[in-house]
């Protein structure tokens, strides 16, 4: 089967320190990966580097993403193509309302595909399946994007926008961090009910806890920039109740 | 007759749509107030006739009086009159009246025009005024309006000077608020691009206790524009129990504009809540690496940015239709469609 993402020897850096140190990952279609690791291991630069945040600069290595160079793609190129970041703190858009702003984005992606846009009931109708996957009050879409949301209210958001914009690969970049049981439940449900067997995700989390709910595939161990343990689901628990001191030990 | 009749059936390629719809409209053109009379010879609108000889007009409500529907004034510098030209124009609310008035300045023909243009405004007392200003004209237009409203005990009054377009455009506001109780809300959006110039001066003075003034001035800057604003809030001594507040908040988005702002306080009572901000700032980079890994391309995540930044200033717009017809302007404004206007023949949107 076809790689959905490939990573070779990715290295990156940021005002001049480097953050990656040789990343290597691939990720097939229905897999659900896991990357763990102790704070300050890289696993949020390695998302903000896949997404193509211009603060970070890869200096080494290539990914390829469903056959096409995703360095050289611009941000918004690299969401047309079904990459999809849930970002660790989404960022708030006082002004823009929800409803203007997915809209724009959903908008976007049709006109890469030659569609014409959504009418205003299409979408209304498209909004609202989707905001139920999350348990969402359509009372949300018209206020400001992410504005005076709760912690979970924000992550919530950004589990709609991946059911709306159906990407073929997902990087959750610590969707659990700040939720209780039952916004983790839904985010996680949320999730879940995305799966197919032609879309894949990576999940970035701190905590065994999440993988409860999301079953990962593989798990990575990430430290100090590089990826030194992969496994399968049962890693989790061992990290659970051992920590990273282990892995780190063996790994050296 | 002036031939400027809304006709809804238009071609969509007159995308401007003067004049509003649902609104009573009357024309200015260089300085003089058009068919304020009928064929007849009866005066049309009992409020609003011609001024002084040399142009202008006076808008007058006596005690009471009430005019609910929206006045439109299309003000239009034409090529027939090149040139200077000044006139003055006075808007009189007798006691617990109440107008709303939407004017419009614009300019056909892309020839030099000078323009000044002086505004005296007098609200009387328990009147209110809702006021909304739209200033659109092309790149070799000056224009410069001196206002002096005057606001009696309990007067109100809702200004929002919007100006969208112009080579060199220049208001100069004062208001006096001179009877207790008088409330005054002024809202300010500009957009300069290329080599326009805009400045705003607003002298706002509480000469009597127990007044509130609110004051919000956005502007958006881009190529090589340059902007002004210059406010200053004055609490008369005695002048107790006075709430103003000011800011003015800019958005450069190109590396050569600049804005130029100076907020001045100058109070001389001890009993106030009063304050003032100034920023001048450039586009959110976090913002819109947020909206571009959503699939929204850079130039659309830019423009929804500067919608959003404008929109606080016109949001206070009560007429829908009017707010609607403002932030479809601003849209296209900002998307850089008005440079394209100059084939439209009427280029006043």
């Amino acid at each position: 089967m076809e790689n959905l993402i490939e990573i070779k020897d990715l290295h990156a850096s940021i005002n001049g320190r480097e953050i990656l140190k040789g990343i290597n990952l691939v990720v097939k279609p229905g897999e659900v990966h896991a990357i763990m690791g102790p704070n300050g291991s890289g696993k949020s630069t390695l998302s903000a580097v896949l997404a193509g945040k211009e603060s970070y600069e890869v200096t080494q290595g290539s990914v390829t993403f469903l056959g096409r160079n995703l360095l050289e793609m611009s941000p918004e190129e690299r969401s047309w193509a079904g990459l999809f970041l849930g970002f660790q703190y989404p960022i708030e858009i006082p002004g823009v309302t929800n409803v203007n702003f997915m809209k724009t984005a959903v908008n976007e992606h049709r006109k890469q595909n030659n569609l014409p846009p959504l009418t205003a009931a299409e979408y209304l109708k498209l909004m609202r399946e989707k905001l139920a996957i999350v348990e969402m009050d359509p009372a949300f879409s018209s206020r400001g994007v992410n504005v005076g949301f709760s912690g979970g209210e924000k992550k919530r958001n950004e589990i709609f926008q991946m059911a709306m914009l159906n990407p073929k690969l997902a990087i959750l970049d610590e969707t659990d961090s700040g939720l209780d049981v039952d916004a983790l439940r839904i985010v996680a449900n949320g999730v879940n009910k995305l799966k197919t067997p032609e879309n894949a995700t990576i999940v970035i989390t701190h905590y065994q806890r999440l993988l409860d709910y999301i079953v990962p595939d593989i798990i990575h161990v990430l430290y100090k920039g590089r990826i030194i343990k992969t496994a399968g689901k049962e890693l989790a628990l061992q990290v659970e109740e051992r920590g990273y001191d282990w892995l780190i030990n063996e790994s050296k | 007759m002036t031939n400027y009749i809304y006709t809804p059936n238009q071609s969509s390629s007159f995308k401007c749509k003067v004049p509003l719809e649902n609104a009573r409209q009357l024309f200015v053109v260089d300085g003089k107030l058009q068919d304020s009379q009928s064929a007849e010879g009866d005066i049309v609108l009992d409020y609003i006739m011609p001024f002084q000889s040399e142009g202008g007009y006076l808008f007058k409500l006596d005690k009471g009086q009430s005019v609910e529907e929206l006045l439109q004034i299309i003000s239009v510098r034409s090529s027939k009159r090149p040139g200077g030209l000044n006139f003055a124009n006075k808007v009189e609310l007798g006691q617990s009246s109440n107008a709303k008035l939407l004017l419009c300045s614009h300019t056909l023909g892309e020839v030099d025009f000078q323009t000044e243009e002086d505004f005296n405004i007098e609200i009387g007392e328990n009147a209110g005024l809702d006021l909304v200003i739209m200033q659109n004209e092309h790149n070799n237009s000056l224009h410069r309006t001196n206002f002096k409203i005057d606001m009696a005990a309990n007067a109100r009054l809702k200004l929002h000077l919007v100006t969208l377009h112009g080579g060199e455009i220049s208001n100069n506001v004062s208001v006096n608020l001179n009877g207790k109780g008088a409330e005054c809300e002024v809202y300010g959006l500009y957009l300069a691009s290329g080599e326009q110039r805009i400045t705003n001066v607003m002298n706002l003075a509480h000469n009597v206790p127990e007044c509130h003034s609110r004051q919000l001035f956005k502007g958006i800057l881009d190529g090589h524009s340059v902007t002004h604003f210059s406010g200053t809030i004055l609490v008369a001594k005695d002048a107790q129990k006075t709430e103003a507040y000011q800011s003015n908040n800019n958005l450069i988005v190109s590396d050569f504009a600049k804005a130029y702002t100076q907020p001045h306080l100058e109070i001389y009572a001890d009993d106030v809540k009063c304050s003032h901000g100034a920023t001048v700032g450039s586009l959110n980079e976090d913002e819109l690496f947020y909206m571009r890994s959503r699939g929204i391309s850079l130039s659309e995540a830019k423009l929804l940015q500067q919608q959003a930044f404008a929109y606080a200033a016109l949001a206070q717009i009560s007429n829908n239709s009017l707010l609607d017809r403002l932030t479809d302007l601003v849209e296209r404004r900002l998307r850089g469609e008005f440079a394209n206007c100059r084939d439209c023949s009427r280029h006043s949107c």
